[in-house]
């Protein structure tokens, strides 16, 4: 070899970084590895997020208007107290009653609105036995066509004596296959309260005048202390470790394939074996550039996640009290140990995909493994998992137990330098698993069958290449 | 390191040189069988033998690719066992199996092992630019490999070998697959290399290629070589005129069948 122009042979880290750089690149150049790890972040979230409030947002106006009606019916016509076809046609919640009718009498609606959460109480049908108050409900279809009969309800109140001589009973019938007779039934059972207090409030009223010794104090509902990013916090600690531990799997999974069976598949396996560096670098510079994917395939996750969110979100009158922040600093504390967690990662799943001989063979390899990482994580986030010291250790669990508990600002000193420790020792022993595995010669020269027996036999082939 | 004093004209030197595969279905398998092998600098050595006959395997354990279990073998002075990233940067080694990243350019290609090579930037960006005229690359230096005809890739693929200007190359088969235009080329480079002081150890089926090129021929079989030397050494040992005749009779006597022979010792991956 001449010696001209000759600077040394690079280190065993430059050579490390070469080969990562130039994996890292032509992995990205790959159309499916982009596609899973930079163009489906960056699109699908806020597309997902926008769909998700715009079917909300839908969904909602759909039942605010769908118009439903009430069969009022009872054993005796003297059952019926009087206002309550009234109180139960009047929306207590609307500030403007524009929904409110009764069959018979003037409609009121809301020009601008139209009629919202209109429950029509059809005309009283008694006397009437239960029977027939079930057949009149039954004789309605789940899709009620606009030319209907009118008479045809979508629940029926029915109003019956008590057989041992005390309160009388009210039953509502309803047909759960029918969204409209759900939506109805909703309603008949958020009117019916107000109506039974206002009448209790009368009959009391009658009595003695002090009507406030019946209920001393007013029920408000409960106030939420918790200032609002600490909320938002709270929320975050139980999304966020479950969405990077299957971030991290699914950025470095198409990589792993790519730069370990791929390369057999295209025939270029030999050529980077051929390359003039220690086998040491050449393996080291793949998992460090599946590990790159994993980090920038999160990173981007988490960013288009967190925008989505913080943008779409305030589309919903109903979650702009909770304020969603990104937590810098809880980021910048997990972040070592996110580190560690993507070398361990990319490490089993680059160990593993060499063990295939094609890119479909390394993904089907690649899908149990990802569902070990998966599954773990899942039983972290369950709500009231606390980390320990002997979870600190379990792999998976530990890393979003440990996010969760720094998400809410909790100090876990002792935790944080257990599964900081745990997750380095594991990915070094990873890291060193799958440098030998990548280095067995059998995978050279193993022919294009498979079974278990070739996996096998990989595995405890007694060469390997250096 | 090289050795200069003795065998000083020996680039490539094997003796006893023996690889056995463990094949889960098999069990063991011996694709090289104590092989004695020499190549000196300079040389165009052919490397003939039946497929399944320990070609591959030979040139495979020469490159570092597979590491012999018995037996030394060096390259350029250096042992292919003890220390085979020195061999391997002083080696340029082509094949079937040796394919392009095909998402990189000709440009890049060229550039990546340049650079683990050790090349100073200046002389990395000369000697691109002198290979990219030399071998009629430039019209398609950016494109990715990937979008290339085989014949280019061919191109692609010699300028990524002799980057490094190695003192040895080790080619399989170099002309499997190609065109004549695409064969004739490689002809061409391989003759071009003796006057480049190169060792250029190439097998192949193509007798024709033999005859062309080679100073010195050796018929491998059943992971042995049956017989080394120049076609008129070749011939006079036989009693046979045309090498297709030499290489028929020296396989007769190297083992009972040659066609058994040859289905019997492939697989594994090795031949």
């Amino acid at each position: 070899m001449t010696g001209s122009g000759r600077s040394a042979e690079p280190s065993l880290f430059a050579a490390t970084l070469l080969v990562a750089r130039k994996e890292l690149v032509t992995s990205f150049r790959d159309r499916q590895t982009t596609l899973y790890t930079l163009v489906l972040p960056i699109v699908l979230y806020p597309f997902l997020f926008w769909c998700m409030i715009q079917a909300s947002l839908f969904l909602e106006g759909r039942r605010e208007h769908t118009e439903t009606r009430l069969g009022l019916a009872a054993r005796e016509s003297d059952l019926v107290p009087p206002g309550l076809a009234e109180s139960l046609a009047r929306d207590p919640h609307a500030v403007n009653q524009a929904g409110a009718s009764i069959q018979g009498s003037e409609p009121r609606a809301d020009p601008a609105h139209g009629e919202l959460n209109s429950l029509s109480v059809l005309p009283l049908r008694a006397p009437l036995s239960l029977g027939e108050a079930c057949a009149w409900l039954a004789r309605r279809t789940g899709s009620r066509p606009a030319s209907a009969a009118i008479e045809e309800p979508d629940a029926v109140l029915y109003l019956s004596p008590a057989e041992d001589g005390g309160r009388g009973r009210a039953e509502v019938f309803y047909d759960s296959s029918s969204t409209r007779s759900r939506i109805a039934l909703a309603r008949v059972q958020s009117r019916m309260p107000v109506f039974v207090r206002d009448l209790r409030a009368r009959a009391a009223a009658e009595v003695d005048p002090n009507v406030g010794a019946l209920e001393p104090f007013r029920r408000d509902p409960p106030r939420n202390v918790a200032p609002q990013p600490a909320m938002g916090a709270y929320i975050l600690s139980y999304i966020l470790p479950l969405l990077f531990v299957i971030m991290a799997v699914m950025g470095a999974f198409f990589p792993a394939v790519d730069l370990t069976c791929g390369e057999r598949e295209r025939k270029t396996a030999e050529t980077t074996l051929l390359l003039p560096v220690p086998r040491t670098a050449v393996h080291l510079g793949k998992i460090l550039a599946v590990c790159a994917a994993a980090l920038i395939a999160t990173g981007l996750n988490l960013s288009a996640l967190a925008l989505s969110a913080e943008h779409l979100l305030r589309m919903l009158p109903a979650n702009s009290t909770v304020q969603v922040d990104v937590p810098v600093r809880a980021l910048l504390q997990v972040a070592p140990l996110l580190l560690l967690f993507a070398f361990f990662v990319s490490s089993v799943l680059t160990g593993v995909a060499a063990l295939a001989r094609t890119f479909k063979e390394g993904q089907a390899l690649l899908g149990p493994v990802q569902i070990l990482f998966v599954l773990p994580a899942l039983a972290g986030a369950l709500p009231g998992v606390q980390l320990t010291p002997l979870l600190a250790s379990i792999p998976v669990v530990n890393v979003v137990l440990c996010f969760r508990g720094l998400l809410r600002g909790e100090p876990m000193p002792l935790e944080y330098g257990i599964t900081a420790a745990s997750l380095g020792a594991l990915s070094i022993a990873a890291i060193g698993l799958s440098l030998w595995t990548l280095s067995r010669e059998a995978l050279l020269v193993s022919g294009s069958e498979s079974s278990w027996r070739d996996l096998l036999g990989i595995l405890r082939s007694p060469g390997s290449t250096r | 390191m090289s050795v200069e004093s003795g065998a000083e004209s020996l680039a490539i030197e094997a003796v006893g040189l023996r690889k056995v595969f463990v094949d889960p279905r098999r069990g063991a398998v011996e694709a090289l069988c104590g092989l004695d092998l020499d190549c000196r600098r300079g040389e165009i050595y052919g490397l003939l033998g039946p497929n399944g006959a320990g070609k591959t395997t030979t040139l495979r354990v020469l490159a570092t690719l597979l590491a012999p279990t018995s037996g030394t073998a060096r390259v350029d002075g250096i042992d292919v066992a003890t220390d085979p990233l020195e061999v391997r940067r002083r080696i340029g080694f082509l094949s079937g199996t040796t394919g392009l990243y095909p998402r990189l350019s000709p440009r890049e290609t060229l550039s990546y092992f340049g650079r683990l090579h050790g090349l100073e930037p200046e002389e990395l960006q000369r000697r691109t630019e002198a290979i990219l005229d030399r071998f009629g690359m430039r019209e398609y230096a950016d494109a990715r490999c990937e979008s290339l005809s085989t014949g280019q890739r061919q191109r692609v693929s010699i300028a990524r070998a002799v980057l490094h200007d190695p003192p040895v190359l080790i080619l399989d088969e170099p002309t499997t697959g190609l065109d004549v235009l695409a064969s004739s080329a490689m002809i061409e480079f391989i003759e071009s290399r003796r006057a480049a002081g190169t060792c250029v150890l190439f097998s192949t089926h193509v007798l024709s290629e033999a005859e062309r090129l080679c100073d010195r021929i050796g018929v491998i079989f059943r992971g042995r070589l049956l017989a080394a030397g120049t076609l008129p050494e070749l011939s006079q040992r036989t009693g046979k005129r045309w090498l297709a005749d030499v290489f028929l009779e020296l396989v007769r006597r190297g083992g009972p069948d040659p066609a058994s022979a040859s289905s019997a010792g492939e697989g594994g991956g090795a031949s």
